[in-house]
């Protein structure tokens, strides 16, 4: 019987043919929609979609729109999630294992699920309609709640407690060694928190469609509008390639983009 | 080698059920059956899902009065998504069902394979079709390209409990504090545009109308009245989408909110008052709100009785209609055409659906003026308050559509006054109300771009105050901290505090 020996490399070839198909050739398909137009049948190459996303009234409030509702919703995440993720990775609670999981066991249901639940409950206090930004705010961090607080814990609860002493050791109250160490030290925790929160929450329009009674707008939804019912793809996939443009510089600016290894230890501590 | 191509292999082996999967799509080709591919709407068609609750399954009964065919049925929810669909070249559909304007874009752009002569002028639809919807078709040259399966107007369904009639006798009157938080409308830009030209120029249309006094379709002046509701109906011109726009972004304030597919929910659960609807929702609202009464008239389930209203400026007459895309199969799509065009699969049809066949014939006049629908009594009787009941005009509608049961001029339907205003009333509209309901046309590209474009301000604007405010106080904090980057650059070499003492090196 022939042993039968994989290299590496063959091994790689069916996640190369995945790759290559369902991300890198999507990927050139929507690159190429972006950057042409159909006029009477034939596809010409243009730079006019680009403009005319800088040049609409609507497409830039739904962008700055898209913004906010996002910028809030990640703000209010982490504001809850980092206190939550603290006490729980800090804490010598026991049961601290199942408390975590109460907080991740929404995402186990399914998410459409979940928000028609929010849906009647805030029907039921009397919000939905009324107050449309707010019910997708609240729909958002419901929502995307989990996802900022699971970096969080992972990378509170591997801080090095001799960090710790050792501030407290040096003559650090309570606050300075929180804001001087624990703080820098989990702020790779809060970058990826931040990622996930953000990008989903400028795009789940079905969030704001179902809490929002389809007031709010967001860029998500802009572009589902283009694919099915305004029966434009080229434009469709411009405010896709923006939103990707958008979201890859937050990501640099946050330097999430970094190379793990090149950040040493105490290289977030400022 | 030979252990490393049998690994490559094996390698690729891991792809078999990806490459399965593609060769499942592959179209069986097996030469002695015959297979229909209909791409129709989302739920309608009364087939094997709603067979369990009583109906009888349509597409299974025309497979067994045709053997050897087989039909292979799936659904699309946007008319934007089956013609891309169609564009890119999928599917192999024998038979879709778009709306009107995909209909004339369609025609438009040569993607539509002609019915035959035999079909045009001899066949169930050509019999039982309404002569109504026929002439319509005639007019606008689509009679060799679509045959019509569903109809309808569009109107406020609303709640009389809450909502004064008087007030929705305009399109205005939504427009209105008294039902803040109260309506909802569509989330669709071509409904809601149509929405809003007419507030636009309800004026210019009740000072039409009222020139005109075209209440029937035999009217001399009725093709003349039409002809100019329907171009007031279809203007794109710059001022009108700029108007148009401010209206709808006015009307904003007083919404509940835009609806998909929620609105006749939200009408039976009360959470609602106004809906903008389609008529054959309408219909499904006004089923569903009703109250239940058990077989000896105790009250089962307590409900609403919901009215429906076209307003007097005009309507919009929408219709969605059977086309065979190019290269289809169509004698066989004209087989199904003509076993749906049969007047008992249309009333088994509409018994599900809900909405309006196109189809007339004595089979549906029998369905609808029995006691079951909206047959009250006959001319003469009294309905429950003692009222006597009043005539409801269907000529228009059935005349010439008979095999002999009834002749033209018989299609005439006695109900109670409040009934006027409920189920029938979305169902078959009344002459009156079709004289002022005008077909939205198919917008070219660069209208349809203008029209999407003011849409897309309608669902975006106003920005509030507080989203400024956030951006305002985000963009500071941006710009603070590049300053302080910048202030912190300059002094590289931070100054140790005080206190410290700073060792020398050596």
């Amino acid at each position: 019987m022939i042993k039968v020996h994989f290299s590496r490399k063959q091994l790689c070839i069916p996640y190369a043919l995945f790759l290559a198909l369902f991300v890198v050739f999507p990927m050139l398909m929507i690159l190429f929609y972006a950057f042409t137009d159909t006029v009477d049948g034939s596809i010409t190459f243009t730079f006019a979609n680009f403009i005319n996303f800088f040049t609409s009234t609507a497409k830039l409030s739904t962008l700055l729109m898209s913004f906010t509702v996002a910028i809030i919703s990640t703000a209010i995440c982490l504001l809850i999630g980092y206190p939550i993720a603290y006490i729980l990775a800090r804490s010598k609670l026991r049961r601290r294992n199942v408390l975590l999981m109460l907080f991740i066991m929404p995402m186990w249901i399914n998410f459409v699920l979940r928000i028609n639940a929010l849906r009647d409950l805030l029907d039921v206090i009397n919000l939905l309609g009324t107050q449309n930004y707010l019910n997708t705010i609240i729909g958002m961090v419901y929502d995307f709640l989990p996802f900022m607080i699971l970096p969080l814990y992972t990378t509170l609860e591997k801080l090095d407690n001799s960090y710790l002493e050792a501030a407290s050791d040096l003559g650090g109250n309570k606050f300075t060694v929180f804001s001087k160490v624990t703080l820098p030290l989990s702020m790779p925790g809060v970058i990826s928190g931040i990622t996930m929160v953000f990008m989903p929450s400028m795009t789940n329009y079905v969030v704001s469609d179902t809490l929002g009674n389809f007031n709010i707008t967001i860029l998500g939804k802009l572009i589902n509008e283009y694919f099915t019912t305004y029966d434009n793809w080229h434009m469709g996939s411009m405010i896709s390639i923006i939103l990707l443009v958008i979201i890859f510089l937050t990501l640099l600016a946050t330097g999430g983009l970094k190379d793990s290894k090149t950040e040493a230890r105490g290289a977030n501590l400022w | 080698m030979k252990k490393q191509i049998l690994s490559s292999f094996l390698s690729f082996s891991l792809l078999l059920p990806f490459l399965f999967g593609i060769a499942g799509c592959a179209r069986n080709t097996d030469s002695n059956a015959q297979i229909l591919r209909v791409y129709n709407w989302e739920d309608y068609i009364c087939n094997e899902d709603s067979e369990e609750d009583g109906y009888v399954d349509l597409i299974a009964k025309f497979e067994e009065e045709n053997p050897g065919v087989t039909v292979e049925y799936s659904t699309f929810g946007t008319n934007e998504n089956m013609y891309n669909e169609l564009k890119i070249g999928g599917g192999g559909y024998d038979l879709v069902c778009p709306s009107d304007y995909m209909i004339m874009k369609m025609i438009a752009e040569d993607m539509l394979e002609p019915f035959q002569d035999s079909f045009v002028q001899d066949s169930n639809y050509a019999k039982y079709a309404s002569p109504y919807i026929k002439e319509l078709f005639e007019q606008n040259g689509w009679t060799n390209y679509a045959v019509a399966y569903m109809w309808g107007t569009m109107g406020y369904v609303y709640n009389p409990e809450i909502v004064d009639k008087e007030d929705l006798t305009s399109w205005s009157g939504i427009w209105n504090e008294k039902y803040s938080n109260l309506t909802t409308i569509k989330d669709s830009v071509r409904d809601s545009y149509f929405l809003g030209v007419a507030y636009e120029y309800m004026d210019e249309l009740d000072a039409l109308a009222a020139q005109y006094d075209v209440h029937s379709l035999d009217d001399p002046d009725y093709a003349e009245y039409n002809a100019k509701v329907t171009q007031i109906m279809n203007r794109t011109d710059k001022q009108t989408l700029a108007n148009v726009k401010e209206g709808l972004i006015d009307l904003k304030k007083y919404l509940y909110g835009f609806e998909v597919d929620s609105g006749k929910q939200d009408m039976f659960t009360g959470k609602i008052a106004i809906n903008f609807a389609w008529s054959g929702d309408a219909v499904f609202a006004m089923d569903e709100a009703e109250p239940v009464y058990d077989d000896d008239g105790n009250l089962e389930e307590t409900g609403v009785y919901l009215n429906y209203i076209v307003p007097q400026e005009c309507s919009n007459i929408w219709f969605d209609g059977w086309v065979m895309p190019k290269g289809a199969n169509v004698e066989l799509a004209q087989k199904f055409i003509d076993f749906l065009s049969d007047p008992e699969n249309a009333v088994i049809n509409m018994n599900y659906i809900g909405y309006t066949s196109a189809i007339a014939g004595d089979a549906v006049f029998e369905e609808m003026s029995g006691e079951d629908w909206y047959g009250e009594g006959a001319e003469g009787d009294l309905d429950e308050n003692g009222n006597p009941l009043v005539p409801y005009d269907l000529n228009y509608f059935f005349n010439g559509t008979s095999d002999g049961a009834y002749s033209d001029g018989d299609y005439i339907i006695w109900v109670s006054q409040e009934s006027l205003d409920r189920q029938i009333a979305a169902q078959y509209p009344s002459e009156d109300v079709i004289a002022r309901s005008a077909i939205m046309q198919h917008f070219d590209n660069n209208t349809n771009a203008a029209v999407n474009e003011m849409w897309e301000e309608v669902k975006g604007l106003p920005i509030p105050v507080w989203a400024y405010i956030v951006i305002a106080v985000i963009a500071a904090g941006i710009i603070i901290m590049i300053l302080s980057y910048i202030y912190k650059g300059r002094r590289a070499e931070a100054k140790p505090k005080k206190g410290y003492r700073v060792l020398k090196k050596g």
